[in-house]
This record gives structure tokens, C-alpha cells and sequence, in this order.
């Protein structure tokens, strides 16, 4: 069974496709992961499920690829727990997940965006290069450095999920290379679905790291971390304090522009 | 049910516990304490102890109700006592507790409490220091039941 506890989850429900729908019994969603490389180890550990839930989560596991073994992942050392089912995060990972939501209120105008969209027009072009710049300078520059500057510093780079996380990243600034790309070609097409694609990718990774991974980082920072994280995220928003109110206002007007015809798009 | 109606902080109660049992090894733990004084009232926010620390701000029975006090909280923090049902003068406290904030430049501040309703008045005295302070600073309470156990813990 320690084989099973030490491999990619992505591998494991590929060998074991039952194993996808005990893990989403407990919310734990890989079935959707893109990247997949987490360890069943970490994943049990990352979900932080009660005592009671997690035995039994192993135990289904385990009679599905080890049949006949007893299996558990040791708790030691995670009982810094706020305790399962309730997310409460410390100050700098609020800062974090406030960025979120500026992210996701873009993120859901990218359809209306794109929708009719003009690439002929230097009017149309410009509407484009806004978001690309938002994305950029807002979402990885400013919000994506922090955290792997800052936050992702404080633990073991190996860590798979880190990795993932980092994979994401880096897929995000695929797409947007590629929204530059079609856009130099005058294609709509390839400008909508990569923006597109650029939006299912954050709203999954920021599930992903509002539900998983800041609450396991926030029970495994020590307080001094904590302080000092927050301190170094309060001197980056000095600096993008004028930035920061621009591109608040930036989403402000595209809700203005938009928010009709996003309702219109989900009626 | 007691009939007991008066304040839940100052309710007899007597906790069972076995003494240690005649030879058997007493282990020494070292005190964390590293400063003097810790009073709210004497205590200086200019010591250097307290400068870009993490200071833990106690409640007076905090220490006596944990019985890994030293271990488990005080370590590597610099600390502050006050009890916020008995003690004169707590305008003076706000004032203090937001001097950590301003000029200490302390790192964080941990607020420990005992259970008993009247020792939220000491998150409330860190609330308001934060609220008046211009600086940020990442605050958590600890709320220990009267046998010292952690009962919840969390950032303002
Ligand atoms: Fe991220
Ligand atoms: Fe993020």
C-alpha cells in the first residue's frame, strides 16, 4: 500500500477509475485536475478530513487497490487544525483570496468580451490587449508573483502540489501567448478560445488553492511566518498601490460595459 | 444543572486530577520567559525585546490554567499579561497594545484568553488598537478552557 500513498494521483485513478468517485465522495475533486502529480499521501494529508472520514476514506481506497491491507496516513503533526469543513484564513492569505476575487469577476466578462468580437478594428484589438495587460500585470505579475516569490518560498519547493501549481501558472501564460499570437494573425477565433481556455484554467486553480492548498498552508505556517508574509505582501501593495486602483477601476468599467450581456449569455 | 446563575468567571468549580505518584521522575521545563517586567501597565513597547516580535498578550490565568504555557505559547514570543475584568486604567491599554502595533513594529500579536465571557474583553482591547492603529498587523486569539485545553484558535 506505501507504493499507492507515494504516486501521482492522475496515475492512480488511470490504473483505478473507482478511485476518482470515492475521492469526490469527500469533495476531493482530481478527477478534473489538469496536472494530476499530487501524492495520494499529500492529497489525505492537504484535505485535512476528520479522523473518522479519513479512516474510512483509506479504507475504501485501500480495498480498491490493495485488497486485504489496512492502511492509514499518520496525523502527527497536523493538529494545528481549525478543524475540518471550516475555512478561516490568516491575514496574508486573505489578501490572496480578496485578488481572487477581483481575478474571477474578469474571468466571467471573458465570454461578453469575446462575443462579436472585432480584430479588424484597432478599437476591437485594444479591447483585447486591456484584458491581456489585466492578466499580466494584475493576475501574474502582481498577484501570481506573490505567491511564488513569496508564499510558495516558505515550503519545499519538491512538493508536488507546488509543482501543480506552478504548472497552472505557467499554462495561463501559454494562453495568453497565444491570445497575442491569434490576435497578430486577425483571428477572433483563437483569441476567444484562448482567453476562454485562460478562464477555465484560473477558476479551476483558484478553487483549487482557495479550498486546498491555502488552508494547508495556513495550518502548516508558524506565526512568524505568517507576520512576515504579511508584512512582505503589504510592501508589494505600496508599491502596486496605484496600479491596483486602476485595475479595480478596469473591471469596474468592463462590469459597466458587460454585466448585461453576461446575464443575457446565462439566462 | 446547578442552580448557579451569578458570572461564569468567577464560578467555584474543583477539577479531579491524580497527584503524581511518589518517586516517579518530575521533569524540569525550562522557563521561556525572556524579559521582565510583563504587567500591560509596566511593560515598555520601546524594549528591544519587543521590536518586530511576535508578542503574545496574555490573560492573567492563561498561564496558570496551561500546564505547556512555556512550551506551546510563550516561546520565542515576547509577552504582555493584563486581566481585562480587574484591571484599572484600560484606555491605557489600547494605547499600548497599539504603540506594539506602531512603534515596536511587533511581527504579530497572539491574544491567549481563558474561556470565561469576561476574558473577551482582551480581544476586544486588541480589536480596537488594531482598528486605531496605522499600522497592520496580523492578530490571533487563542480561547484555553479552565483545564488548559486549546478550544479555538483563529486570526481576527
Ligand atoms: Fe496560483
Ligand atoms: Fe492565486
Amino acid at each position: 500500500m506505501e507504493q499507492f500513498l507515494q504516486s501521482p494521483i492522475k496515475e492512480l485513478i488511470g490504473r483505478f477509475p473507482a478511485l476518482g468517485t470515492i475521492l469526490e465522495d469527500y469533495a476531493i475533486g482530481c478527477v478534473p485536475c489538469s496536472v494530476g502529480t499530487c501524492l495520494l499521501r499529500d492529497i489525505v494529508e492537504i484535505h485535512n478530513l476528520s479522523p473518522g472520514d479519513e479512516e474510512e476514506l483509506m479504507g475504501r481506497i485501500a480495498a480498491v487497490v490493495a485488497p486485504g491491507q489496512a492502511v492509514a496516513v499518520p496525523r502527527s503533526g497536523r493538529d494545528r487544525a481549525a478543524g475540518p469543513g471550516k475555512v478561516s484564513y490568516s491575514p496574508p492569505m486573505k489578501m490572496l483570496v480578496e485578488e481572487h476575487r477581483r481575478i474571477l469577476r474578469f474571468v466571467a466578462l471573458i465570454p461578453a468580451l469575446t462575443a462579436g468580437l472585432d480584430v479588424e478594428s484597432a478599437e476591437g484589438r485594444g479591447r483585447i490587449l486591456d484584458a491581456v495587460d489585466f492578466i499580466r500585470s494584475y493576475a501574474d505579475r502582481f498577484h501570481h508573483a506573490k505567491e511564488e516569490d513569496l508564499l510558495f518560498a516558505c515550503f519545499d519547493e519538491g512538493l508536488e502540489i507546488l509543482k501543480a501549481m506552478h504548472e497552472d501558472h505557467r499554462r495561463g501564460r501559454a494562453c495568453v501567448q497565444g491570445v497575442l499570437d491569434a490576435l497578430a494573425r486577425r483571428d477572433a477565433g483563437g483569441v476567444a478560445r484562448n482567453l476562454a481556455e485562460y478562464g477555465e484554467i484560473l477558476t479551476e486553480h483558484i478553487r483549487k488553492e482557495d479550498e486546498i492548498l491555502y488552508p494547508w498552508m495556513d495550518r502548516n505556517l508558524t506565526t512568524r511566518q505568517v507576520g512576515e508574509l504579511y508584512a512582505r505582501f503589504r510592501e508589494v501593495d505600496e508599491t502596486f498601490l496605484e496600479a491596483g486602483e486602476r485595475y479595480e477601476a478596469f473591471v469596474r468599467s468592463l462590469e459597466g460595459q458587460y454585466l448585461d450581456a453576461v446575464a443575457e449569455v446565462g439566462r | 444543572m446547578s442552580g448557579f446563575s451569578g458570572c461564569p468567571g468567577s464560578r467555584m468549580l474543583e477539577f479531579q486530577k491524580e497527584d503524581t505518584p511518589e518517586g516517579a521522575a518530575e521533569v524540569r521545563i525550562a522557563s521561556q520567559l525572556r524579559q521582565w517586567p510583563i504587567q500591560l501597565h509596566l511593560v515598555s513597547p520601546a524594549a528591544p525585546y519587543f521590536q518586530g516580535a511576535d508578542v503574545l498578550l496574555a490573560a492573567d490565568c492563561a498561564a496558570f490554567a496551561m500546564g505547556n504555557f512555556h512550551n506551546e505559547h510563550l516561546k520565542g514570543k515576547g509577552l504582555a499579561i493584563a486581566c481585562p475584568k480587574l484591571d484599572e486604567g484600560q484606555e491605557a491599554y489600547v494605547a499600548k497594545i497599539r504603540a506594539l502595533f506602531e512603534e515596536a513594529r511587533i511581527n504579530t500579536l497572539t491574544v491567549l484568553i481563558m474561556q470565561v465571557p469576561c476574558c473577551q474583553g482582551l480581544v476586544a482591547l486588541a480589536t480596537e488598537a488594531l482598528r486605531g492603529s496605522s499600522r497592520k498587523v496580523p492578530v490571533r486569539y487563542v480561547v484555553a478552557s479552565l483545564q488548559g485545553e486549546v478550544l479555538q484558535e483563529d486570526w481576527l
